[in-house]
């Protein structure tokens, strides 16, 4: 039994040493990182985590992303550094508990090169501390909240980059937006305590008043909540012009259902962000999504990046069905710069092991300063990589079939 | 009476609750904000909503009535039934039911989803609860969580996690006039179906057999037996007739707010439980005004008594004022408004 006891020990400890050497190890030849070396065995899988919404009323806006980053893989001919490329996605529901079981599970594999994703800043905030704490840079997808890239970031966000822009910039062109071109004077705002919502609002509101606009007050709801009247009617009796509510689907096409209904909010303008950009807002709200305004990135060929079309035909000829969301661009981008970053700090030796030093990739990515199909893609020292460039669509069709960005909804600015 | 200490915090919270109250409403009525019709509006939703609560609220009460069950799983035989109504619903969509018949179309919806839950809450008692029924302990109650997860992963495998939508009728989305003010048809249609569910519940627990025996069951279970009452019987019936009632409940549920997914009868399960116990817990007519009461809170309270006292963005505190309703009516009357108070014994 002494003998049994001893053996499993010894097993365990050296099954620890492997382990730890192959994530922590300064020095592996030709190869000397601070972060530690993976090294790939000739024809080991390279693995691409990535983590986004892909189940639930918000599925679309993971899904468009995933579909970005498998087409992203598709072009560089499913093969990275000699290695075969595999995608482990995960489903992290656009929660935090969501996204810290997938960045746990992500973390745990010592063979998880890069991350890409996720969907939500609800998701990144608790999920990138993680996975940098294992050593792995995280790009994201479509988690737009201005904490996630501050200055003034927590050390564990250090790992974190993202191809899709802040909501900082985003809240001051919104702002911008409702007060010099809608002339709107009076809003309401309703945030759903997420970080990219409440971020977003906070934003905006520090903008519009700054304008002269008046906010008359924010008020906040759960993502789950279906009675939206006894808010409304608060809202109604302050009559404001618009009604600002940068949430996700299922909150919103409860609200734009429920105004109509409410007396003096029949016909006030209801605004959402980016989160709204998919058909499943169309299906929520029914009738009610016609005349809905959401802003967004303005993704006219001249504002996006060259290949932006043909990718966009690369998707339905892959899919069959015109992209679902409207991420997809950012997500294909953010994959795009962390395989140019692996070509480019790679090491292959004589037998076809592959070394990457984690440090050195990080750098490398935050390094990027690149033509994307979603713009400009150069990132700054805190990892923001996008521009924002403010477009804002209408839902003109209450068909969900005929969702198309900027058909349904229309492109009506810039 | 001797007045303990516990009996002076008891009223010093009541004392507290009524200023804080009236100081709220006082604040209120002298802000005027909002015009007579934005009230009727407020009353008007809250309504429904609680006809609502108070249906599924029922099988709450029934079941715990007649087994000292609290189960859990009552929201989610709820969903289930909801979601074969959706489907029905979906099917009726092509036969234009809904535009040359509304009626029938939203009855037979209202039917199915009955039936659907009360046929999974004669299975779920029947192979979950009667074969732990006699252990006692907490078997029954962590049965019916376990029940409660069990229906919804099932669910979500059968049905998908997206939320689908419930189908709108034309003839729902108008508003009929009431006077000056304006009701939209789905409410209207929402509180007239759980009224006659609610008066038809009554008539069976009050004038048949059955119900007579329900009643012997919950006031003694033993001298229920004695006297020759087939008391599985008796608990399969309270288990059939609270799924249809959370059955109704659900279908109109999902008319009002336009969406069925797998965790739906989540929240309002919980909220008609409160109301049940609100109402007190084994009462019939108590889980009715106890969801009206709640529905009501829910949906004039933040308004009436919180914006009053110059609390921002109230309506997120109205799940928070709805359970202080709660906590304030049980420590004043722990058996709940028309509850009974346990029998002292000698």
């Amino acid at each position: 039994m002494k003998h049994k006891l001893s053996f499993a020990g010894a097993a365990m400890a050296i099954g620890s040493l492997v382990l730890a050497g192959q994530v922590h190890a300064e020095t592996v030849p030709p190869v000397t990182d601070p972060l530690g070396v993976l090294v790939l065995p000739k024809g080991a899988p390279l693995e691409i985590g990535g983590y986004w919404v892909l189940s639930g009323s918000d599925a679309a806006l993971g899904v468009d992303q995933k579909r970005g980053v498998e087409l992203a893989i598709e072009d560089w001919k499913k093969t990275l550094v000699g290695h075969p490329i595999v995608l482990d996605a995960q489903d992290s529901q656009c929660s935090a508990e969501g996204g810290q079981i997938a960045a746990t599970k992500l973390a745990s594999n010592p063979n998880t090169v890069v991350v890409i994703g996720p969907s939500c800043s609800s998701e990144a905030t608790p999920a990138a501390p993680i996975l940098w704490k294992a050593g792995i840079v995280d790009i994201g997808t479509s988690s737009t909240a201005p904490s996630l890239t501050a200055a003034d970031r927590n050390a564990g966000f250090h790992g974190f980059a993202r191809t899709v822009f802040s909501d900082a910039d985003q809240g001051k062109g919104d702002g911008n937006y409702i007060f010099n071109v809608l002339k709107a004077k009076k809003v309401v705002t309703i945030h759903d305590g997420s970080p990219y919502a409440s971020q977003l609002v906070a934003e905006f509101v520090k903008t519009y008043a700054a304008l002269g606009g008046t906010v008359l007050s924010q008020e906040a709801i759960q993502p789950t909540d279906v009675d939206m009247h006894p808010l409304l009617t608060r809202i109604a009796a302050e009559k404001p012009d618009v009604i600002y509510m940068p949430i996700f689907v299922a909150a919103a096409g409860q609200i734009a259902r429920q105004a109509k209904t409410t007396t003096g909010l029949e016909t006030t303008q209801l605004i959402g962000g980016g989160s709204l950009m998919t058909g499943d807002i169309i299906t929520a709200a029914g009738d009610a999504v016609v005349g809905m305004k959401i802003t967004y990135p303005d993704i006219s060929p001249e504002a996006l990046g060259k290949g932006y079309p043909d990718f966009v035909e690369k998707y339905k000829s892959a899919y069959g069905e015109a992209p679902v969301s409207g991420y997809h661009a950012m997500a294909y981008d953010a994959a795009a710069i962390a395989f140019k970053a692996i070509e480019q700090v790679a090491k292959t030796d004589d037998e076809g092991t592959t070394y990457i030093g984690r440090q050195a990739l990080r750098d490398a990515i935050f390094a990027t300063d690149t033509d994307g199909i979603s713009g400009r893609i150069k990132c700054d020292a805190d990892g923001e990589c996008a521009q924002f460039k403010l477009g804002v669509f209408e839902y003109v069709n209450a068909d969900p079939t005929t969702f198309k960005i900027g058909d349904n909804p229309k492109k009506i600015y810039p | 009476m001797r007045k303990d200490f516990a009996w002076f915090v008891r009223r010093g919270l009541l004392l507290c609750a009524i200023l804080i109250v009236c100081a709220g409403i006082i604040g209120t009525v002298r802000a005027d904000r909002y015009s007579t019709e934005q009230w009727f509006d407020l009353v008007a939703f809250g309504l429904t909503l609680g006809g609502v609560y108070a249906l599924i609220a029922l099988g709450y009460s029934m079941v715990y009535g007649v087994l000292r069950l609290i189960n859990f799983a009552h929201g989610d035989t709820m969903t289930v039934g909801v979601f074969i109504a959706y489907f029905v619903a979906r099917g009726l969509e092509h036969t234009k039911l809904f535009e040359t018949s509304p009626a029938v179309a939203v009855a037979i919806i209202l039917i199915v989803g009955a039936v659907v839950s009360a046929l999974v809450a004669l299975l779920v008692e029947r192979f979950a609860y009667r074969p732990v029924r006699a252990s006692g302990g907490f078997a029954p109650l962590i049965t019916s969580i376990g029940m409660s997860f069990l229906l919804q992963q099932t669910c979500r495998g059968m049905f998908g996690s997206g939320v689908k939508a419930y189908p709108d009728p034309g003839w729902l989305q108008g508003s009929m006039r009431i006077g000056t003010f304006s009701v939209p048809n789905v409410e209207v249609m929402v509180l007239c179906a759980a009224a006659l569910v609610m008066a038809g519940l009554y008539l069976v627990v009050n004038g048949t057999r059955m119900g007579t025996a329900m009643r012997a069951t919950a006031e003694d279970p033993r001298a229920a037996v004695l006297m020759g009452i087939d008391i599985n019987k008796v608990i399969a019936f309270t288990f059939l007739l609270g799924g249809l009632t959370a059955g109704v409940g659900g279908v109109l549920y999902a008319l009002i707010y336009k969406q069925v997914y797998f965790m739906m009868g989540f929240l309002p399960g919980i909220k008609a439980f409160g109301a049940a116990v609100l109402g007190g817990i084994g009462s019939i007519p108590g889980a009715m005004a106890g969801g009206i009461i709640l529905g009501l809170a829910e949906g004039i309270g933040p308004t009436l008594i919180l914006d009053g006292l110059g609390i921002p963005a109230p309506y997120q505190l109205r799940d928070l004022f709805a359970f202080a309703l709660l906590i304030t009516v049980l420590i004043c009357r722990p058996q709940g408004l028309f509850g009974e108070a346990p029998a002292r014994r000698a």
